[in-house]
C-alpha cells in the first residue's frame, strides 16, 4: 500500500463520516437575504407602530404601544411573513446549492435531523409567544424570540456547519440583554435577526464558501 | 516492524466495506436506500458487500415492512466498530512510519 492511497482512504473516510451526519448545503446567501428581509420588515413595523411609540420611556407606557387589536394583527402577520419569506428563501437557496453541488439527495436522514433539531425548539418558542400575545403580554416577545432562535441554532449545530453555533450564542446574548431592558424591542430584534444574519453570512461567504476544502468547521 | 501492519483489516480492503463503515460509525443506524445514495451504489453492489460485513460479525442486519415495502437498516456491531478503529490506527500509524 503506498502512502498517498493511505491518505487518500483517511480522507474520503472523513468526508463520509461529515457527509452523513451533516447538512452541507447551507449557503452565505441566504443568510444574508434573511438579514435583509428582517431590516425591511422592521422598517415596516417602524411605520406601522408610528412614531409616537418609539418617545420612550414613559412611566405608564412601557410597552411598545400595540395594545389595539389593528395593530397587533397586523404586526403579527407582518412578523409571520418575515418568517415565511426567510424559511422558503433558506430552502430554495440551499436546494440550488445541493443540486448544483451534484450531492446525494436533498432530504437525506442528516437533512431530517437538522430540521428537526432546528424546528423543535424554534416551534415551542413560536408557540409560546403567541401565547402571550393572546394574554396580552406583549413586552418580552422580541426577548423570547431571540432566545428560542438562538436555542435552535445551536441545536441544529451539531447536524450543519458546526459555526452556526456562534450565531446562536450571539442571539441567546441578544435576547438575554433584551430580556431586560424595556421598549427596545425593535431594536434589539433588528440587530439579532437583521444585522447578526448579515454579517454572519458575509463571515460565511468568505470563510466557508471561498475556501470549501479547508475549512469544514 | 512490519507489526502495525497486522492491524490493516482484510475485510476493510474495499472502498465500498469502508465507505459502509464509515457511514455506520457515525450513524446509529442507517437504511439502505440512503445508505446506497449516500455511497453511489447500486443495489446489488451494496447488498454483496454489507452482506460479507455481516458475515464476518460487523454489521447487523435488520429487516422489516414499513407497510409493504421491504426497509432494511445496518447499524455496526461493537465488534465492528473495534475492528474499524483499530484499522484506521494502522493506517495512521502506517503513515507516521512513512514521513518518519
Amino acid at each position: 500500500m503506498k502512502q498517498e492511497e493511505a491518505l487518500n482512504t483517511l480522507n474520503d473516510i472523513r468526508n463520509l463520516m461529515e457527509k452523513s451526519t451533516k447538512f452541507l448545503s447551507l449557503s452565505g446567501l441566504s443568510s444574508i437575504v434573511v438579514g435583509l428581509y428582517a431590516c425591511a420588515g422592521t422598517l415596516m413595523a417602524y411605520h406601522l407602530l408610528g412614531t409616537e411609540s418609539l418617545n420612550y420611556p414613559t412611566e405608564d407606557q412601557p410597552f411598545l404601544d400595540i395594545n389595539t387589536p389593528d395593530k397587533l394583527i397586523s404586526i403579527s402577520l407582518l412578523a409571520l411573513g418575515v418568517l415565511a419569506a426567510s424559511l422558503l428563501t433558506v430552502f430554495l437557496l440551499s436546494y440550488r446549492k445541493c443540486r448544483r453541488e451534484g450531492k446525494a439527495p436533498f432530504l437525506t436522514p442528516a437533512t431530517k435531523r437538522l430540521l428537526w433539531n432546528f424546528f423543535l425548539p424554534l416551534a415551542t418558542g413560536g408557540i409560546f409567544c403567541f401565547s402571550l400575545l393572546l394574554h396580552g403580554y406583549y413586552g418580552l416577545t422580541s426577548s423570547i424570540m431571540l432566545l428560542f432562535y438562538g436555542l435552535s441554532l445551536v441545536n441544529a449545530s451539531k447536524y450543519t456547519y458546526s459555526n452556526t453555533r456562534y450565531l446562536g450564542f450571539a442571539e441567546i446574548a441578544l435576547g438575554l440583554i433584551d430580556s431586560f431592558v424595556v421598549n427596545y424591542a425593535l431594536l434589539f430584534w433588528v440587530c439579532g435577526f437583521g444585522i447578526f444574519h448579515i454579517i454572519y453570512g458575509i463571515f460565511f461567504y468568505l470563510k466557508i464558501e471561498q475556501h470549501p476544502t479547508r475549512t469544514r468547521n | 516492524m512490519l507489526e502495525y501492519l497486522s492491524h490493516i483489516n482484510k475485510a476493510f480492503e474495499s472502498k465500498v466495506r469502508l465507505g459502509i463503515m464509515s457511514v455506520l460509525m457515525v450513524n446509529e443506524c442507517m437504511d439502505f436506500v440512503s445508505l446506497k445514495q449516500l455511497l453511489g451504489l447500486t443495489d446489488g453492489n451494496l447488498a454483496s458487500h454489507a452482506r460479507a460485513l455481516e458475515e464476518a460479525g460487523y454489521i447487523t442486519c435488520t429487516k422489516q415492512f414499513v407497510g409493504r415495502r421491504p426497509n432494511t437498516t445496518y447499524s455496526a456491531t461493537p465488534e465492528g466498530k473495534e475492528a474499524f478503529r483499530q484499522h484506521l490506527d494502522a493506517l495512521e500509524a502506517f503513515l507516521r512510519e512513512q514521513h518518519s
